[in-house]
């Protein structure tokens, strides 16, 4: 055993030497951790959030969403909506070229997005069910709706709704051809991921990078282990619990930024005893979010008192103080809904989410503070998914909802008929708000339907709303580009190293 | 002849066993394949849509049929979630690379750590080697190791970068990086499993030692050393090779632990995700190829007996 270990040993060393000794100066290459495989690059058939984040990189549709929310041009050089919001127009850009090396034509558009409208083709389709047509004219694309939707155009920067040859159909799920900077050209699935620079990109701006790879590494400290060790250059989503092992170390910058990630406790307003506004507004008073943000993210989230995101910028209205902490006011609330003792529930928390284990384990003991005595079970993802989101057959739950770029997307889940509603609520004017916002195309008129729709989901106390926990990218100093999104993306092309 | 035949039989018979248990297990676990796919965004609608893309709208027995029907013409169907669209054998075929030199390794420095400590301690009975061996093999068993891998890579790995801290190049690609990525983590998987054949070794020396023949060679005036290794430990190995087997199973088992921790693309890793996941054809696949692994060894194995236990061949 022992010249076993002693040659490995010798070969290690000199393999360290060898690749010391052959790194240039200026790198254009960059190999970044992320956590799972994609689940497929296929846009109509793919629905991780894994791979929307990589496939940014390799598609585009029509138009995109910039850092700051805003949506703006990508296969579409420009577009107008009509007066009535019903006819969208779009002039492409010429002259774009598909990894596979053929020119983009409007055909091309016309055939992708039609099959995303389809609801034969692609589960998808459900969030476009108001679309009435699309056709080709000349090099512009015209969308039309059944009714005004103001929500639309930001759907069209989702994954969902980038163009691709359909003369690769086929294979597109492991073999993607897109119009986007990077090209993939090779997938070990479980292992890595290498995307290599389009050079016939549209904007000779971009990538600035010749090859990035991504590696997949489940365990987060093996991920911030590789760091250290120079085998991973970027974390785009550092858990939290492993930020003080990077936070201050020389040569490595922290990047924290709000991710749009909407992190609550969901109450079964359909069960007694929650279904006595009471008990649910004696439930936020008991609740002290500066202490879970402490104690669950390590300091770094940002109190939400609704189902939106601060990163969702003007849509955005705090309620953070509708309900400040005050126990006292707890107890009160709860002896007037005939629960002078308090009552006991369970608490289900999904188990591969820490932040929302943590997040549900300090809540819990605030709550008990009022005499509400939790039982906590952890549960599986797949059994959190069947029990709790589809049969709705628990009380309490902690989780997070993704954010989506148009609030409509986001708020939509608390329609009474929903089927994403899994908190049960129902409110005959909330629906109907929720309805007008879609028609309104004055953006300050709709500002403030949203801002009422927030309100009344605080009101009713209809949830404990918990924070925005940030998204903590980790590289070294000298790598600069990073831009952070409040959409679920990971843009590898402004990446550069300092010379 | 026979003997071969009846044990090649009974392993056919295991292998459909598990398929049918593993492919049932998961109808009856909760967590719906296409419910994972979609996630928080899910709607009736779409789930339905899902379901019939993957085939899920079949009743059970067409769906386990005609998984069946795919396995005979040695195809394993496709991925549903996990890497979605990748053919399960290809999967597969490229984990093998990792998971048998890992478990080779494995098996091969347990033997060699453990075949001399057990004669060693068996032959010190009661003496300090003795008592040492046996704390050392007592501390091996009882220290979890996916605790003990976190901290070897943290010395060896981050601390002395002698080794990557995870990860694996392939074969064709460097093939000196890839053995060197393999070397800490088989030293993890090996330890347990060095710790209870020393055990299980020092037992069977113990017994042999007591056995007429060893008074005879001893009263002939063999030195002690020759004793040990020729009398006692060529016949120990036949109850060693016994445990060896279930070892395996442990160390296929094993895997699974240190693959995550070492962020390895084995196969353990691949059983784990697909299993999380509800990727049925995958989980299928995996449990599939690895108990057909474990029985083939266990196979060679017990046609290795009549070689090593003269004993058997009489039976026969």
């Amino acid at each position: 055993m022992s010249r076993f270990l002693r040659t490995g040993i010798v070969l290690a060393i000199s393999l360290t030497l060898i690749a010391g000794c052959s790194e240039p100066q200026t790198r254009d290459s960059v190999v970044v951790a992320i956590p799972t495989d994609p689940d497929g690059f296929h846009p109509h058939h793919s629905v991780a959030a894994a791979s929307a984040e990589i496939a940014f990189n390799i598609y585009e549709g029509l138009v995109k969403a910039a850092p700051d929310g805003s949506i703006v041009p990508a296969l579409a050089e420009e577009w107008s909506v009509s007066a009535d919001g019903l006819e969208y127009t779009f002039t492409l850009r010429r002259g774009v070229k598909f990894h596979n090396g053929r020119e983009m034509t409007p055909d091309d558009v016309v055939y992708c997005l039609s099959r995303l409208f389809d609801p034969e083709v692609t589960s998808k389709a459900a969030d476009f069910a108001g679309v009435k047509g699309i056709r080709a004219q000349g090099d512009r694309i015209i969308i039309t709706l059944h009714r005004p939707d103001a929500a639309f155009l930001a759907l069209l920067t989702e994954f969902g709704a980038v163009i691709y040859p359909p003369e690769n159909e086929e294979n597109l799920s492991t073999q993607p051809v897109g119009t986007g900077p990077f090209v993939l050209t090779d997938w070990q699935p479980n292992d890595q991921l290498t995307l290599v620079k389009f050079e016939q990109y549209w904007n000779p701006e971009l990538p600035r990078l010749k090859q990035v790879i991504l590696k997949i590494i489940p365990e987060p400290a093996a991920m911030v282990n590789s760091l250290f060790t120079g085998h991973v250059d970027l974390i785009p989503r550092l858990e939290p619990d492993y930020l003080h092992q990077v936070e201050g170390k020389d040569g490595f910058a922290v990047l924290a930024a709000p991710m749009n990630l909407v992190q609550l406790l969901i109450i079964n307003n359909a069960v007694a005893p929650f279904d006595d506004l009471r008990v649910r507004q004696a439930m936020n008073y008991a609740v002290n979010r500066e202490e879970i943000i402490q104690g669950a993210a390590w300091g770094k989230g940002t109190p939400i008192g609704s189902n939106l995101s601060p990163a969702m910028d003007i849509w955005y209205t705090d309620l953070t103080d509708m309900y400040p902490y005050d126990p006292q006011r707890a107890k009160e609330l709860l002896a007037e809904a005939g629960y002078p003792d308090g009552f006991s529930a369970t608490l289900h928390l999904p188990a591969p989410y820490p932040l929302h284990r943590g997040a549900g384990e300090i809540l819990a003991d605030q709550l008990a503070r009022v005499g509400i005595d939790l039982k906590i079970r952890v549960i599986e993802w797949g059994a959190w998914l069947e029990q709790i989101y589809t049969n709705r057959d628990f009380e309490l739950t902690v989780v997070g909802f993704t954010g989506r770029l148009d609030p409509h997307t986001m708020l939509n889940r608390y329609q009474s008929d929903s089927r994403r509603n899994t908190s049960n609520f129902s409110n005959a004017e909330y629906d109907e708000l929720l309805d007008q916002g879609l028609l309104e195309a004055d953006p300050a008129k709709r500002v403030e339907i949203y801002r009422r729709l927030q309100t009344i989901l605080a009101r009713e106390a209809v949830n404990i709303f918990i924070m925005d926990p940030n998204q903590l990218a980790v590289m070294p100093e000298k790598l600069k580009g990073w831009r952070n999104y409040p959409v679920y993306v990971l843009d590898l092309a402004a990446l550069e190293w300092e010379k | 002849m026979m003997y071969l035949l009846k044990k090649l039989f009974g392993m056919l018979a295991t292998l459909a066993v598990v398929s049918i248990l593993t492919f049932f297990t998961l109808f009856v676990l909760p967590g719906d394949p296409a419910l994972l796919i979609l996630g928080t965004e899910a709607d009736p609608g779409a789930l339905e849509l899902v379901r019939a893309q993957l085939g899920l709208d079949r009743p059970v027995i067409v769906q386990y049929a005609s998984w069946l029907g795919g396995v005979v013409r040695g195809d394993f169907g496709r991925s549903l979630t996990f890497s979605r669209g990748y053919a399960v054998a290809d999967l597969i075929a490229a984990a093998l690379p990792v998971t048998l030199p890992l478990a080779a390794m494995a098996i091969f420095l347990a033997m060699a750590v453990a075949i001399p400590l057990g004669a060693l301690a068996a032959s010190r009975r009661g003496k300090t080697a003795d008592k040492i061996i046996l704390g050392f093999s007592q501390a091996g068993l009882s220290i979890p190791a996916f605790w003990l891998g976190i901290l070897a890579i943290q010395f060896f790995a981050v601390r002395l970068g002698w080794f990557p801290p995870g990860g694996m190049p392939r074969w064709s690609a460097d093939p000196l990086g890839a053995l060197n990525s393999l070397i800490l983590p088989a030293l993890i998987l090996a330890l347990p499993r060095a710790a209870i054949l020393t055990r299980i070794v020092r037992t069977a020396m113990l017994e042999i030692l007591k056995e007429d023949y060893i008074r005879t060679a001893r009263g002939k005036g063999l030195p002690e050393t020759a004793v040990i290794l020729k009398h006692g430990l060529s016949n120990a190995l036949v109850s060693v090779s016994t445990v060896a087997g279930i070892q395996l199973i442990q160390l296929v088992a094993g895997t699974v632990v240190v693959e995550q921790v070492f962020s390895l693309p084995g196969l353990g890793r691949l059983i784990l995700s697909a299993v999380l996941l509800r990727d049925l054809p995958l989980v299928q696949g995996t449990i599939f190829v690895g108990a057909a692994i474990i029985l083939a060894v266990n196979f060679l194995l017990d046609s290795l007996y009549p070689i090593l236990d003269p004993r058997i061949r009489g039976v026969q």
